[in-house]
């Protein structure tokens, strides 16, 4: 074997090790920090990354199929209060309120699903944001069972361990990763395959025997209940949940983090997460330039990087490790 | 023979437009059947009501002896009836090996969750189709150009990409629109040799085209549409000579078609 | 209930809601219908329009009728320049154009807060007397509304119908091939339609101002009432806009007086998603190719 081959040989090897080293390294430094670095504010803020990633990474699930969905924030709001009621007036555990949450919400998706999924492009988005418009005025008329605009309070935390703030941060975490995992799987696998023909041509897709209804509505009530579950477990951790939680700018919130992040990869929505949770916290006097920022960001990135930041990042790192030509061998 | 496509009254209207006007015709197993007409004949609203890409207003569709009419074009495919388009055939950001991979989607695709989560006694039904996707590439030509992203292929294979990618689902019928449309006379002898091929291997083959001399050379029988009617139908000698059929395409000239 | 002074009063309203949603939605229908935007800053530009004529008011002293179209002008001429930076790369995207004004909202909104602060204010009223004309109250600040409402709506009839530039906006709508095969600058006339569009948001904002209340937030409103207009009567289609002005608005009032706001609401919404589902071209628009 030439000298090239065996180095490129150990090359590849290096990397399959180096991945699996870089990966156990990342989940020792996600588990273990909390535990060095204290600080309550840190771990309250790296939960909310958690949380909303699961959220971002279901909605980036639809927005791969080439869906907008602006009304994301209602299958949230779904599982949020379908757990926040069971749980205070019905006096159940709350595993039963997390799964009941995200059953109600994938229930209302994979009802209306195959309906409105036959829409596309702009008429899909006015339906969607038509659509987190009504379930959000239930929340604010259905006095009776939501409470109205006043919201539900003192929604009680999982279990007495989980008043723990690092607690609750490792079970975000550990239920961030799960769906990350999963969604993960999904994107890869042929269905995912299917996923990215769809959204680059419907037609071919359909004409390649692509069952593109069934995909679309599958994944729409897939990327429901995680939302729901989000829905669930952010409504036991901030403990106070009203209809202003699930309006229209929550909506938004999701599809700007995916759209900053990239929209054409996992790492996208966690990126978008990781961006639109911490900077709002540590900008804390500056909200209003923030958000002109994003909207500046937003804009940018549509225009000129429309795969996002992970793509941006991808770019730079390949220029910066373009091999360099000295001489010529 | 059997017939493995019967058409029966197909009409389809897009507002006070006649696309397509009380066809029928048939296709037997293993005949090249050549669909032509002047432009706006009606013959791809023909071959999307066939794919059930669109929906007829009447008439009817049996395939393989089952009527299919309405049918929703994936469905079809399964059953054995493939189609491809002018444009827009190959997926661009795709490599050309993910490509023709795709086209197999009705082989891998057994139920939706052991799909979406690649558990692992797909493994083998996905191995299989990828040395598959290879076999046809290896066929077609494009084995060198596996992993170009599609977009990068030059004009000619990209058509040569979408026959693959219609094989790749194993049909029984293959309706191929306009494959020979932009190649140079080298390319198109190529994909008439691949459809040759593709034919000895038991699909039938139902091609639209306007390239006369290749129609002629390929086919067992042409039909020709003519405002969204059927004009008339037979051997390529006849056809290229019937006057009527000159008349449709060229006005009142008295030269068979294709030179 | 059904007594003259209630049903005049609620007809009355209906037609001003009728003619301030019909004023949004045009302009919101143009740009879609034109350029294949779906102008999410929409909103935005009325609530800068009704911002200016505060200042005007306030600082200026002008008379109402003087600042409207003032304001108006001011805020379509500065549209332009947004127009060339942030749309003009979109045209014809639509999705990608969606979400580029989507960012424009953010920062149109939250600049007005750091500039405006984000309180709700109220503009001095420049119309309080109120006209009766036997068991019919007529407050003037409505029918200065509709006076200038209807007088907009009719110069616009008359530009988009009788101008060469409207003619051109009508076929580009139509399809952009044939227009620009027909030598119409399809560039210019996205132009004129911006301005157009723009222009008529302001004036909208500057109405809506003088009747309630003004904030960096008070776009979403008309937003959203243009998304419903624009649906019902078919998106990209100018009388579907006027008529799907004139039906919610005429609705709203009705069903909010008897059955309270939060029906009106819903039955509004309700009636979007079953014509979406149902005719997503709305009632007068035409079926997407």
């Amino acid at each position: 074997m030439s000298e090239q081959a065996s180095v490129g040989i150990r090359f590849h090897v290096a990397i399959r090790r180096s991945k699996l080293l870089r990966a156990g390294a990342a989940l020792l430094v996600l588990v273990g920090w909390p535990l060095v670095i204290r600080g309550n504010y840190l771990v309250y803020i790296a939960t909310l990354v958690c949380l909303y990633a699961i959220g971002a990474m279901s909605l980036h699930l639809i927005l791969r199929m080439g869906q907008v969905s602006l009304g994301h924030a209602a299958f949230m709001g779904l599982g949020g209060y379908t757990s926040a009621v069971l749980v205070t007036a019905a006096d159940l555990p709350f595993v039963l309120g997390l799964f009941a949450g995200g059953a109600v919400a994938g229930m209302l998706a994979g009802l209306i699903g195959p309906i409105l999924l036959r829409l596309k492009g702009v008429y899909f988005v006015l339906v969607t944001f038509t659509l987190g418009e009504i379930v959000r005025l239930v929340f604010v008329e259905w006095i009776s069972v939501t409470g109205g605009s006043s919201g539900i309070y003192q929604i009680p935390a999982p279990a007495p361990l989980f008043l723990d703030l690092t607690a609750y941060y490792y079970l975000a975490l550990a239920a961030a990763m799960l769906v990350g995992l999963f969604c993960n799987r999904l994107l890869s696998s042929d269905i995912g395959r299917a996923m990215q023909a769809m959204r680059e041509s419907e037609s071919l897709a359909e004409a390649n025997g692509i069952p593109i209804l069934r995909i679309k509505v599958v994944m729409f009530v897939v990327a429901a209940v995680l939302v729901g579950f989000q829905g669930s477990l952010e409504a036991h951790f901030i403990r106070y949940i009203s209809p202003l939680s699930y309006d229209f700018s929550e909506s938004l919130r999701f599809l700007v983090m995916n759209v900053i992040g990239g929209l054409n990869s996992l790492a996208g929505p966690i990126l978008g997460a990781l961006f639109l949770v911490v900077l709002p916290e540590m900008l804390r006097g500056w909200v209003e330039i923030q958000w002109v920022l994003y909207g500046i960001a937003l804009i940018l990135i549509i225009r000129y990087v429309p795969g996002g930041l992970v793509d941006f990042a991808a770019r730079i790192l390949a220029f910066l490790m373009a091999p360099r030509q000295v001489g010529v061998s | 023979m059997t017939r493995i496509l019967e058409i029966a009254g197909l009409s389809k209207s897009f507002g006070a437009l006649k696309a397509v006007d009380d066809i029928s015709f048939h296709v037997e197993e293993g005949e090249i059947v050549g669909l032509i007409g002047p432009n706006g004949a009606g013959k791809t609203t023909a071959i999307s009501l066939i794919s059930g890409a669109k929906r007829p207003d009447a008439g009817g569709v049996v395939f393989r002896g089952e009527p299919v009419t309405n049918l929703p074009p994936h469905r079809l495919v399964r059953k054995g009836l493939v189609r491809t388009f002018q444009a827009t055939n190959v997926y661009q950001s795709m490599s050309v090996r993910e490509n023709v991979y795709c086209g197999a989607f009705p082989a891998v695709y057994r139920d939706f969750w052991s799909a979406a989560l690649a558990t692992p006694s797909r493994r083998e039904l996905q191995h299989g189709t990828w040395r598959r996707t290879d076999r046809i590439l290896a066929q077609l030509g494009l084995a060198a150009q596996a992993d170009l992203p599609a977009s990068q292929l030059p004009y000619g294979g990209q058509k040569t990409l979408g026959v693959a990618i219609a094989l790749a689902s194993e049909p029984r019928l293959m309706m191929l629109d306009e494959p020979a449309a932009g190649l140079s006379a080298e390319e198109v002898d190529h994909v008439a040799e691949v459809i040759r091929a593709v034919n000895r291997d038991g699909v039938s083959v139902l091609v639209v085209d306007h390239n006369m001399r290749m129609i002629s050379a390929l086919c067992h029988r042409i039909i020709v549409l003519h405002h969204g009617a059927l004009l008339t139908e037979g051997a390529p000698q006849q056809v290229t000579s019937d006057p009527r059929v000159i008349e449709a395409y060229l006005g009142k000239r008295h030269e068979p078609i294709g030179g | 209930m059904f007594t003259v002074p209630v049903l005049s009063q609620i007809v009355l309203n209906g037609f001003v809601l009728a003619a301030i949603y019909t004023l949004v939605a045009l302009g919101f229908t143009l740009i879609f219908g034109i350029m294949r935007i779906i102008n999410f800053a929409h909103g935005e530009f009325a609530m800068l329009g009704g911002f200016l004529v505060f200042f005007m008011l306030q600082v200026a002293n002008m008379p109402f009728f003087v600042a409207l179209p003032l304001a108006s002008f001011a805020v379509a001429g500065g549209g332009l320049v947004l127009e060339a930076l942030v749309y003009r790369p979109f045209y014809q995207k639509e999705l990608q154009g969606m979400i580029a004004t989507i960012g424009l909202s953010t920062v149109i909104v939250y600049s007005a807060v750091l500039l405006f602060g984000s309180h709700q204010r109220s503009i001095p009223a420049s119309f309080t007397a109120i006209f009766t004309i036997g068991p019919v109250i007529l407050p003037a600040d409505r029918l200065a509304v509709l006076t200038v409402a209807a007088i907009a709506l009719a110069a616009f009839y008359v530009f988009i119908t009788f101008t060469r530039i409207g003619l051109a906006m009508r076929v580009v709508a139509q399809d952009l091939e044939i227009a620009e095969a027909q030598g119409i600058n399809a560039r210019a006339t996205y132009r004129a339609a911006f301005f157009v569009a723009t222009f008529l948001a302001a004036l909208a904002g500057g109405l809506l101002a003088q009747l309630y209340s003004l904030s960096p937030f008070m776009g979403t409103l008309p937003l959203v009432k243009s998304f419903i207009v624009v649906i019902l009567g078919g998106l990209g289609s100018i009388p579907g806009a006027a008529a799907g002005g004139l039906v919610l608005g005429m609705f709203e009032s009705f069903v909010s007086t008897f059955y309270g706001l939060s029906v009106a609401q819903f039955a509004s919404l309700g009636a979007v998603i079953v014509l979406l589902v149902l005719r997503p071209e709305g009632l007068l628009g035409r079926a997407e190719r």
